[in-house]
Order: structure tokens, then C-alpha cells, then sequence
């Protein structure tokens, strides 16, 4: 896809595209049409949305999803012939991951005992697990996850993807992310922006409690009839304005972008309202537990969204610092054990309603965090950030269920066997969602910029 | 072809031989000269890119990291050969091609099997001057001709036919290139509308309905011209314009990345440029002052805030080499950005694709900036910051002994925490520490240290939870002891600012590639060369200096009239703000990507109007705020839009959406609650904490939304890279990561949510609701004229009357409803 030019006269509608009503579109006809409204990738992908579920912090991938019994074998020892420098403190010794292991389903994926509930999935699971990345430090690693690169200033890749397929639901938002309740993850909003793009493909913060979007309601006081009969009054007054320069587009959007808040006011409520849910679906998502319904909650609302059309849904697990974040420096059995146990059920049931419902084929599920864990220990229980090997694992969206691809070394702190690079994992994202990512460009400042920068190649093992 | 080489190895007799061996040594000698020459600056020494050293045979028969370069024997399919051919991309050497001779002994070396005569004891100097032959990146004349690199022409008016409506030089420009498309101008705008375009767009807030009536009585032929003039002279001018400013220079008051911390003195130097406007310091003082404030004008305590600039990009909180050629890299590009309308990123790591920008320039300005260190510089006399210092020490001391109390009044927690702890390590740690130091393995002696140095490192939150109720209040109260002392501290004013280490400027390096590990040639500062045909002299610093004045001479290039670039992208931004639109509309970029001037003449006529005028801008602003084609009526008429329907030619004036921070000041000011104060620290108005929930380290203190300090310009709204106000971000806030030269002007439903719904804007309807009536009494018709005059600076039609009415009196909440309504319209948004 070329690049895409704004003119001052084209509208930019961040939740909206459509126009709504006849005559206003009949108005507008010359004008381009909405940065926001669907179109076609460069080629048919099965894949039509994302859900990203980041396990801010870094997960530790040697007690999750890549066992290595040598460093039973091996515990309190160091690594032959390597020095490990930790990004803080003083190096430990080879620190045994702290649960077991057991294979799961007909692929016979490993999984340990943290992720008993998503492990009866595994066989809709696509793992890489020679992951690595640039920083060890967490703001340029989860820029570098959500951006590619690890400065600021540059697009997400929620905001690619809208920006490339624009979105099926002009009542919502593209792009919404979840945070945590115990905070949002270091570096901020930078983590879903727009960067160099247009603000109208930014992601859009959900509340997963209250309104979901920060004014979204009205004052109390502020009746729907009282709106409507308020709206209608300010139509008249724009209507006399607007009749001066009637071919104005950027006037009569600004109209119809209140219309379409107005509506969004009921459209957004109604998609986060999961009382509609059954209680069965909520069971699967483990609202009945006090622990997993945070997470819960927010995985049945990205599955609503989805299901009305929004493009990308990012959940951050984790917030803030130390252990509220998966950030397992000082204790690595309690922060895990805490973490696994909040997103185990939410995330096996997400992925069991999907399929249920038919939609995994095109829900692109992705599970990560910004970096793994060391296998070496630090303030003698926890482990300190990898960037050198970790985890990430797909589901859905046109992936090859349990698949297995790259390893890290025999204790797991190198990606070894095929290494992947960040740019590896968004040019199949991209791919997967009908991107050739090399094409995927947006000019700016003089050059015609990418997700994957210069590099990246599709992981093509895992891409069904 | 076969037959004769058969043939030719036949006819060989032993003599012939021994001189085709001559001739083989011949052939290596010349390839390893002309490799040497052109090659293996960065295939061999000083540089090994792409892992490929064309030094020794054996290196060039192994190839380079992606695989062989040399298929012996065979030229034809060598990648060596085809490269230097031009046969395949990307060619070698880069940039230029080897001459037709060299290339075919290339062909023939490889052809005879790779004889070689492998380069040992090439000089340093020799491999540094191959190096830096290719980091030679020549402009021609052809290049220098570019419209953006010429000097500016002062060319005479066109003269005109109907010569009754211009009224200055800038519309016989416009008025001829209408004419050549049988356009015409607009009528000009009525005086109501034209106060409130010049309030908008000079001051930033809507005009008051005094100062409307006041326009309106005066019926004398300037009296616009005086109007424009007074604004001009308003404080509030300079806190309009220095926005503009601030988005260029991508100013904010915190550092951004993981801690985003706040930078308590940044706004020293957004006052700077509010101050800079206001005094209408000419342009090329004030960025002189920002480049190099400390060497030009030593003493001079404006152009040592100045120097804020060269501080205000983002700072990652970890510091290695890398991350502080990236912030230079900031630096660079928003200067020349900014300042000089190019784009020179891509010259970071290879010569500019599409303009004459060598990667060498981008390495040469970077050694301007390579010297300078952070620094906070104080804002008071020797004597006072003894004192303060003093002072500051004094109170440290009584603090002492208070600290030690709290730590005692902890230990009996802490021990019990350790002895946990130490129960609770696994089997082997516990193994490691039993085990004697000498004995110990080396994964023992880790795990032993480790344990010694954590065990007893605490997190004060797990601390207090297990700490018994009557030590915590102990403890509580000495440490609100702690806090009053430290509240006694004296404050020491300082500003962000730049020093550097001496007259010697540190080496800085030509990065091949852009990377760190590819060093190429020592730069030396220097200018851009497509704009500069020469050597721009850098001055020698005197004798006593502490820097090295790299910059003074930069400085100094940025501001001279031999600058085709800066007076010229600086009028263009002028006329942007103004008309919305540049006379280049891609204002920072004057290169081949972006757009071509749709008024060159006049473009250039601006240019040497603004050098010849002492770089005055206020001069800019009068000559465009007083011409016709300023103050033509915005409306559109069917000529206008069927010939140029993007308005390219001016055949009306623009209408354009106000910014956030304009919508935000005329709210304030309409709803009567605007504090006008100029400078000074900066505010914090209320944000969702749901919006900034994220660390202890990442924090926003906003106050309340009736809070009256908040009632400010938006101009002194903290700004905070992670956590932008709500109200501002949605109304196309830049990013402040990178330079932004035009804000976006996008509308979208969450905008129209915030004016709908935020709790901000009812407050303030509630304001402006409580001054109609204070103002206008309980009269409804009189609320309407009143708000008509207050919000649009005119008065309500009949129908917009009718319906106010209508509206106002259909239910209680009526009048309050009218006011929001009055932020909310487009006409309130858009300046006429």
C-alpha cells in the first residue's frame, strides 16, 4: 500500500468513519473517503482483528512455555564460559524453574503447571521461542514490542493495522487498549500511539470498570433527551453557519462527529456491557473467581469488541512497578503465581469462545511480554530481564496450532536455534493480517516509514 | 570462444609460460591497488562491513557474513564483479563507479583465478584516506540550483491592470497570479469579522464586546491598521505565537521514556520564547541565542535559558554511547528541521536519497552539537548560591541523627524479615553460604554475595505493613520531622542549559551506516554544503574559553543573510500560521519530496523583506496582516472552487479550526474566568487519574476543575510527554517526540465527546451561563445579544435569535444548555 496523504479537505475521523445519512454523504462526494473506513490488505488474510495480551514486565519463558531441566541439573552453578550481566545488582547462580512441566494435547506442547488452563489449548497454540529483543530496559523493549522501535515518536502496530484496514465499526473505536487496574506500563501512552500518524489511529483507553471511555457519559443531571433536544438546537445553529459554505467537508464532519458521539455514547456502553453475557460464558472466562475476574472481564469485552468490528484489542496485564507488573525481581514463585492465575482462565476461556463462536479463525491471539526472564537467579528469588531469548506465542488468525519454532540455548538465556527479532514477529503479524509489511508504508519526514523498519521476515513455520 | 583458449594453452612454450606468471603476479598486484584504493576502507581497515575483508586472498575467497563474493574463475557470476559492474544493486563503491579500466581488470583478475598480493601493510593513513574518499559526497552545480539553495531574488512587483485592489506589495503578487486564472479576489471581510480573525490569530482569544464596539465606532481609514498594531503590542501576542514555537522545537516539561520525569525548569525557557515574541527580538538573535547563547553572548541571563533548546528532546534514563547519538541525533534533525526546512534523518546512515544531503553533512553538524554535556545552570550570584549551599548543608546536619532514629526504631522488623528470608532460601544457596569462602565454586560465590547483598535490602512498603503500631507512629512522626526540615531547604533557581568540557572539542566520527561500530573519519563541524558553497568558518575560541565554539560558528551560518534556508522557511511558517497554508506546504521540508512554492516571487520578495528589516517578525506580521488578500471575506464563491479548490492561489481568505489550546483560552474568556497572567511556573489542570494511573515515578497532580489557578492560558499547561491533557491530545496535540511543523486538524468523535461531556467545559458553560445573567440580567433577550456578543463578536440573526429563544425558555436547565451549545458550535471553533 502507497502512502497515504491527508489533505486539509479529507476527514479524520478517530472513532468514525462512516457518514452518516444520505444527504451528507451525497454532500461529500469528491471528497476522499475516511482514513477509518474498511479496505482491503495487499492480499486475502483470514485474520481480521488482533487481541494482544502483554504480560507487562517480562514473563519468565524457562517457568511458562520453554523448559529446561538442566538448570535442575545444574542449579546454583553458572553457565560454562558466559558471564551474565543482569540489568541490576549482582549475578546468581542457575536458578531451577520452580514448577513442572507436563506435554499437552496431540502436539505434546509443554506447558508447566502455571497455565493449567490455557495448557488444555495447546494445541491451537503456535510458540516461538527464540524470541529476542534490543533493551533490557522496559520502556524501549515494550516500545520496541508495540512500536518496533525503541524510541518514542513512532506508531504502534494497532495503529498500522488501522490505518491499514481501517476498521468495520465506525461507532467504536479501531484501537482500544486495557490497562491494568494497578497502573498502565512504563513509558505510557507513547506504548499505543500514533507517532508520526494521524491522532485518528491512536489506541483509545477502555475502562474496564464505569464508562468505558473517559467522558463517554454525560453529567448525571444530563438526561438523552435533554442531549438530543441540545444537539438539535446546536444543528440549527451550524446549519445557518454552514449554509454560507456549503461545500465545506471539514464543517459538515465536525456536524456529523457529534452525531456519531452521541451514538457512541449507547454503542460503547452497550459493547463493554458483559451483564448480557451467560453465566456459563462468564464461568469460562473466570469472572467467578475473585483473582481471574479483572482479566476476565476485560477478555470477554475484547471478544464483544471484536465481535462488533473493532480491529485491535491490547490487554496489559500488569501495571505500574515491581510485582503489581509481571517484573519478577525479588520473588519469582509469588509474582507469577499471582499473574498466571489472574490471566490463565481468562485467557483459555477467550480462546475456547472464539473458537466456539467460529471466531478464531479470525482473531489473531498473541500472547508476550516485552522481554523473558534469566535463568541465573537474582536477590537469591527472582529473576532479572532477558532479552536475549524468550516466548511469545500465536493462536488463530490463520496460525499453525501446535507448532513449536526456534529454541534458546539449554538453559535459556539465548534464542539459538533460528533467533527471531522483533521485526520477525510484526512482519507475520502484518502477514497475517494481509500485509507485506515491506509495502505497509507511511511517508514521513522525507522517508517512506515502516513497522519493521528495513528488516523483518515472516516466520513462515507458524503460519498456517 | 573454448577452441581458442585451447588452442592458446597449446601454443604455450615453457617461455610464455614463465611470462603469463609475470603477468598473473602484474594482474594481483593491480587488483590489491585498486582495491586497496577503493575498497577496503570499508572491506578490510579500518572498517569490515558486512563482515567481508578484501585484504588477503584467503579473506576474499572466504566472502563476507551473507556469503562468497568470488566464484573463481568465472568474473561473470561473481558478486564482487557484478557489483562494481553496476550489474547488480547495490553497486560498489557506493556512490560513485570504478573507471572502465579498473572494472575490467576486476573482470580479468577473477577470470585468472584470484592472484593476489594481499594488502598487509597498508598505512593507517592510507586505509583512513580510502575511508574518507568515500565519505566524500560532492554537490554539483546542478544540485545547488535547487530552488530552496539559491539565494533569494528580490524581484520587482508585478505590475497589475486593475490596480484598485491591492493595497500592498504582497497582493500585487497575489492579484497577478489570480489574474493569469482568470480569478478574482474576495470581497473584503466585514469589520466583525475581521477584528475576531485578528484577535484569533495575533492574540488567541475572541475579542471583548467593548473592544468590538470600540473597532466598529472607529471609522477612520487605519483604524484596522492601529487595531493590528495594538495587538501586536499585547503580552498576550507573544503567548499565541510562542506556541508555534514550541511545537517546532517539540518542547514539553519532562523527559519522556520510562520515568518521564519532570524537568521543573523547562519552562524558563517557554517564557523565554514568550518573551522573545513579545519583544519582537529578531529572528536571527533568537536562534543564535538558542544555538550558542552561552558563547555569543556570555552574560546575557535571556541567552543563557535560551540554551533550554538544545534540552528539550527526550532522555532516556539509560546512558551509554548509543543513546547519546540519539538524542544528538534529536538535536540535528530538529534543527535542521525546524530551523532549515530540510530533512536530514536519512543522512544518519547513508547520503540523503532525494536531496543533496551527504551523510557527511549530518556527521559535520553533529559535531557542532557533539561537545555539549547537560547541565543546570544557576540562576543567582556566586555569593547567594554560598549561601544556599551553606544553608542547604545546615539543615542536612539536623536531619542526621533523625534518620538514625528511624533506622533504629526499624531494626527489630528488619531482623525478623532477614531471618525469614534466610529460612527460606533453596537448598543449594543454603549449601553455598555454609560452605567456606575459599572452597566455594564459582556459582557459590555469586549465590553467596547475592544473598549478602539482598538479604537485607527491604522495600520500605513491606517493611511498615509488618512493623507493630507503635514503632510505625514513632516512626511517622520523625519522618514528618524530616519532611519540615526539608521544606526548609532554600531553593536554588536553576536553568537547563549546555556546557561543554574545554576549548578541545572531544572526537566525534563519521558513522558508517549509522553505526557505532563501523567509525569512519574524525568530523570536523561544518554546515550544510548544498546550501553553503564553501568552507562556512568555524571561529577559534579564545584563549580562556570553556567551549569550543563549534557552535558560535554554526550559529552564526543559521543567522547570516548568506543563508538562503533560514530567513526563508521562517517567512513561510509566518505565512502558514496565518493563511493556514505555506507558500510552501510542506513548511519543513523545502527539498525535492516536498511541495514546490505556489508564490516563488513573492516567497522571495518576504525573504529579503524580513533580512532587510532587521529580521523583524512583528515587520512579517504587519505586512501580511495589512494587505488585502489578509482580509478578503473566507466565504466561498463558485469561480473560486471550480478553478482551485484547495485555495492555492488565495482567491478568499482561510478558514481554519482553531488549535486545542485556542479552544480551551476562548472559553475561558468567553465564559469571563480567564486569568491573564503572563509566565511563570506552569498548571495543572484536572486529568482522570484512570488516564495516568502508572507509577509512583509517573505522576499528575491536577487540581480541580472550579480550581481558578487552573483558569490559565493553555500555553502553561504542564506538558507532560506521558500523560497529555485529554482536552489537548484529542485536539491534535503534537506527539512532542519529534518536530511538528503543521498540526494535524483531524475530527473525530471523541473531540466532540469532550466538548459534549467533560467536566471542564460544563463548569465553565456554568461560568459563562452565571455572567449572562450577572451582565445582562434576567432578560432572556438581552442573555442572547450579550452571549452573541461575547462568544462570536456579533450579533444573532433573526432566526438564530428565534431559536436561542425558543431553546433557553424550553426547560430549567435552558440558559446553561445555550452557553455549552455556544462552546460547542463550529463557528466558535473556527476563526472567521
Amino acid at each position: 500500500m502507497s502512502q497515504r496523504f491527508f489533505s486539509r479537505r479529507e476527514l479524520l475521523w478517530k472513532a468514525g468513519g462512516g457518514i452518516g445519512g444520505l444527504a451528507l454523504a451525497n454532500m461529500l462526494q469528491g471528497a476522499s473517503t475516511s482514513p477509518l473506513a474498511p479496505k482491503a490488505g495487499h492480499f486475502a488474510a483470514k485474520a481480521k482483528s488482533i487481541i494482544s495480551i502483554f504480560c507487562y514486565g517480562g514473563v519468565s519463558h524457562m517457568d511458562t512455555f520453554d523448559p529446561k531441566p538442566m538448570l535442575a541439573k545444574r542449579a546454583g552453578e553458572t553457565i560454562p564460559g558466559k558471564k551474565v550481566v543482569p540489568s541490576q545488582g549482582t549475578p546468581g547462580g542457575l536458578m531451577p524453574s520452580l514448577w513442572d512441566f507436563k506435554k499437552y494435547g496431540q502436539s505434546g506442547l509443554d506447558v508447566s503447571d502455571l497455565f493449567p488452563h490455557v495448557a488444555t489449548c495447546a494445541d491451537d497454540l503456535a510458540v516461538v521461542r527464540s524470541m529476542h529483543t534490543i533493551s533490557n530496559d522496559h520502556a524501549p523493549a515494550l516500545y520496541q514490542m508495540n512500536t518496533g522501535s525503541i524510541q518514542t515518536g513512532f506508531p504502534s502496530m494497532g495503529t498500522w493495522v488501522t490505518y491499514g484496514l481501517g476498521t468495520e465499526n465506525q461507532s467504536l473505536p479501531a484501537f482500544v487498549v486495557f490497562t491494568d487496574p494497578r497502573g498502565g506500563p512504563i513509558g505510557g501512552a507513547p506504548n499505543w500511539g500514533n507517532g508520526f500518524m494521524p491522532t485518528a489511529f491512536q489506541g483509545t483507553q477502555f475502562r474496564p470498570t464505569g464508562d468505558p471511555i473517559v467522558d463517554l457519559k454525560p453529567p448525571q443531571d444530563m438526561t438523552p433527551e435533554r442531549q438530543r433536544k441540545w444537539l438539535d438546537f446546536m444543528g440549527k445553529l451550524n446549519a445557518e453557519h454552514h449554509q454560507k459554505n456549503p461545500q465545506d467537508t471539514e464543517l459538515a464532519a465536525r456536524i456529523e462527529s457529534y452525531e456519531l458521539a452521541f451514538r457512541m455514547q449507547t454503542a460503547a456502553v452497550d459493547a463493554v456491557d458483559i451483564d448480557k453475557e451467560s453465566e456459563a460464558t462468564k464461568k469460562l472466562y473466570g469472572l467467578d473467581q475473585e483473582i481471574s475476574s479483572y482479566v476476565g472481564r476485560q477478555a470477554l469485552m475484547a471478544r464483544r469488541l471484536v465481535e462488533r468490528g473493532v480491529r485491535m484489542v491490547q490487554i496489559y496485564s500488569g501495571g505500574g512497578n515491581f510485582n503489581d507488573s509481571w517484573d519478577a525481581h525479588w520473588d519469582l514463585k509469588e509474582n507469577h503465581t499471582q499473574h498466571c492465575t489472574e490471566t490463565d482462565k481468562p485467557i483459555a476461556g477467550l480462546l475456547k469462545d472464539l473458537k466456539s463462536r467460529g471466531m478464531l479463525d479470525s482473531t489473531l491471539v498473541i500472547w508476550h511480554g516485552e522481554f523473558g526472564r534469566l535463568p541465573i537467579s537474582q536477590r537469591m528469588s527472582g529473576r532479572d530481564h532477558n532479552p536475549y531469548g524468550f516466548t511469545v506465542w500465536m493462536a488463530g488468525g490463520g496460525t499453525k496450532g501446535g507448532t513449536i519454532v526456534g529454541a534458546t540455548d539449554e538453559f535459556g538465556l539465548e534464542a539459538v536455534d533460528k533467533p527471531k527479532k522483533i521485526n520477525d514477529l510484526h512482519a507475520t503479524i502484518l502477514h497475517l493480517m494481509g500485509f507485506d509489511h515491506t509495502r505497509l508504508t507511511y511517508m514521513h519526514n522525507g522517508r517512506f516509514m515502516r513497522l519493521t523498519d528495513v528488516e523483518g521476515e515472516v516466520i513462515k513455520e507458524i503460519v498456517a | 570462444m573454448f577452441l581458442s583458449k585451447v588452442s592458446l594453452v597449446i601454443v604455450l612454450s615453457g617461455a610464455a609460460l614463465l611470462a603469463q606468471r609475470g603477468d598473473r603476479e602484474a594482474l594481483g598486484q593491480r587488483a590489491s591497488k585498486i582495491l586497496a584504493a577503493n575498497c577496503v576502507g570499508c572491506h578490510g581497515a579500518p572498517l569490515i562491513n558486512a563482515g567481508l575483508d578484501l585484504r588477503k586472498r584467503e579473506t576474499i575467497l572466504r566472502g563476507g557474513d551473507k556469503g562468497s563474493v568470488v566464484e573463481v574463475g568465472s568474473a561473470a557470476i561473481s558478486k564482487l564483479y557484478k557489483r562494481v559492474a553496476h550489474e547488480e544493486e547495490p553497486s560498489m563503491p557506493p556512490g560513485r563507479k570504478l573507471s572502465d579500466g579498473d572494472i575490467a581488470t576486476l573482470r580479468a583478475w577473477i577470470n585468472a583465478g584470484v592472484p593476489y598480493e594481499d594488502i598487509l601493510d597498508q598505512k593507517e593513513e592510507e586505509s583512513r584516506a580510502a575511508l574518507s574518499k568515500l565519505e566524500e559526497r560532492p554537490i554539483t552545480p546542478n544540485e545547488r540550483n535547487w530552488w530552496a539553495f539559491k539565494k533569494p531574488v528580490r524581484h520587482d512587483a508585478p505590475k497589475i491592470a486593475s490596480a484598485a485592489w491591492p493595497k500592498t506589495t504582497i497582493d500585487q503578487f497575489i492579484l497577478a497570479s489570480l489574474d493569469r486564472k482568470g480569478l478574482k479576489p474576495s470581497p473584503e471581510a466585514s469589520k466583525n469579522t475581521l477584528i475576531r480573525r485578528a484577535y484569533l490569530d495575533l492574540v488567541g482569544i475572541p475579542p471583548t464586546p467593548a473592544e468590538v464596539k470600540e473597532f466598529l465606532a472607529d471609522t477612520r481609514s487605519d483604524a484596522y491598521d492601529k487595531l493590528v498594531d495594538k495587538l501586536l503590542d499585547s503580552p498576550h501576542y507573544g503567548e499565541r505565537w510562542a506556541r508555534h514555537w514550541l511545537d517546532l522545537v517539540r518542547y514539553s516539561d519532562s523527559g519522556g521514556f520510562e520515568y518521564d520525569r519532570d524537568r521543573e525548569n523547562a519552562w524558563r525557557y517557554r517564557d523565554y520564547v514568550i518573551r522573545s515574541f513579545n519583544n519582537d527580538k529578531p529572528y536571527d538573535r533568537f536562534l543564535k541565542e538558542q544555538i550558542a547563547g552561552d558563547e555569543l553572548y556570555p552574560g546575557d541571563k535571556d541567552a543563557t535559558t535560551a540554551l533550554g533548546y538544545l534540552r528539550l528532546g527526550v532522555e532516556n534514563n539509560i546512558k551509554t554511547e548509543q543513546t547519546r547519538i540519539d538524542e544528538l541525533d534529536d538535536v540535528v534533525v530538529t534543527t535542521a528541521n525546524g530551523m532549515l526546512g530540510v530533512t536530514v534523518g536519512c543522512a544518519r546512515c547513508h547520503n540523503h536519497k532525494f536531496d543533496p544531503i551527504a551523510q557527511k553533512d549530518y556527521y559535520r553538524m553533529q559535531a557542532v552539537f557533539f561537545p555539549t554535556r547537560a547541565e543546570e545552570k544557576p540562576l543567582v550570584t556566586d555569593a547567594e548560591l554560598k549561601r544556599i549551599k551553606e544553608e542547604t548543608a545546615r539543615i542536612e546536619e539536623l536531619q542526621k541523627p533523625l534518620r538514625k532514629q528511624i533506622r533504629e526504631i526499624e531494626q527489630p522488623t528488619r531482623d525478623k524479615f532477614i531471618a525469614r528470608r534466610r529460612a527460606a532460601l533453596p537448598e543449594y544457596m543454603r549449601v553455598a553460604l555454609a560452605t567456606p569462602v575459599e572452597k566455594r565454586t564459582d556459582g557459590q560465590k555469586l549465590n553467596a554475595i547475592q544473598v549478602e547483598r539482598s538479604i537485607e535490602n527491604i522495600r520500605e512498603e513491606e517493611l511498615l505493613a509488618e512493623m507493630p503500631l507503635n514503632a510505625l507512629t514513632k516512626r511517622e512522626l520523625i519522618v514528618a520531622q524530616i519532611a519540615d526540615l526539608d521544606k526548609q531547604k532554600p531553593k536554588l533557581e536553576t536553568a537547563m542549559v549546555v556546557k561543554e568540557n574545554g576549548r578541545e572539542a572531544p572526537a566525534s566520527y563519521f558513522l558508517h551506516r549509522g553505526s557505532l561500530s563501523q567509525k569512519g573519519s574524525i568530523m570536523q563541524p561544518g554546515v550544510l554544503s548544498a546550501a553553503f558553497d564553501g568552507e562556512w568558518k568555524f571561529p577559534a575560541p579564545p584563549e580562556n574559553a570553556t567551549t569550543s565554539f563549534r557552535r558560535a560558528g554554526f550559529a552564526e551560518w543559521l543567522g547570516s543573510a548568506e543563508n538562503p534556508l533560514t530567513p526563508r522557511v521562517m517567512v513561510n511558517r509566518m505565512w502558514m500560521y496565518h493563511f493556514g497554508e505555506g507558500i510552501v506546504r510542506t513548511p519543513s521540508n523545502f527539498g525535492k519530496m516536498g511541495e514546490r512554492p505556489t508564490h516563488p516571487e513573492l516567497l522571495d520578495w518576504l525573504t529579503t523583506e524580513f533580512v532587510q528589516n532587521g529580521w523583524s517578525m512583528k515587520h512579517i506580521h504587519r505586512l501580511i496582516m495589512k494587505s488585502a488578500a489578509y482580509k478578503q471575506s473566507s466565504d466561498d464563491n463558485d469561480a473560486g472552487v471550480k478553478a482551485d479548490s484547495d485555495n492555492r492561489l488565495l482567491w478568499r481568505m482561510a478558514r481554519r479550526r482553531v488549535e486545542g489550546e485556542i479552544i480551551r483560552d476562548s472559553i475561558l474568556a468567553t465564559a469571563g474566568t480567564l486569568d491573564r497572567s503572563v509566565g511563570g511556573q506552569s498548571i495543572f489542570p484536572y486529568i482522570d487519574p484512570s488516564l495516568f494511573q502508572s507509577s509512583s515515578k509517573r505522576t499528575w497532580n491536577g487540581r480541580a476543575n472550579s480550581d481558578p489557578a487552573t483558569f490559565r492560558r493553555s500555553v502553561y499547561i504542564f506538558s507532560k510527554r506521558t500523560i497529555p491533557l485529554p482536552m489537548m491530545e484529542v485536539f491534535d496535540r503534537p506527539d512532542t517526540m519529534s518536530s511538528c511543523a503543521r498540526r494535524n486538524r483531524s475530527t473525530v468523535a471523541p473531540q466532540a465527546l469532550i466538548m459534549m461531556n467533560n467536566d471542564f467545559v460544563s463548569v465553565q458553560a456554568k461560568h459563562f451561563a452565571q455572567r449572562l445573567e450577572r451582565e445582562a440580567g434576567s432578560d432572556t433577550d438581552k442573555q442572547i445579544r450579550l452571549a452573541y456578543d461575547i462568544a462570536l463578536s456579533r450579533e444573532p440573526s433573526a432566526t438564530e435569535f428565534a431559536s436561542a429563544r425558543q431553546f433557553i425558555n424550553s426547560y430549567p436547565q435552558g440558559l446553561v444548555d445555550f452557553a455549552h451549545a455556544m462552546f460547542n458550535i463550529n463557528e466558535f471553533v473556527y476563526i472567521p
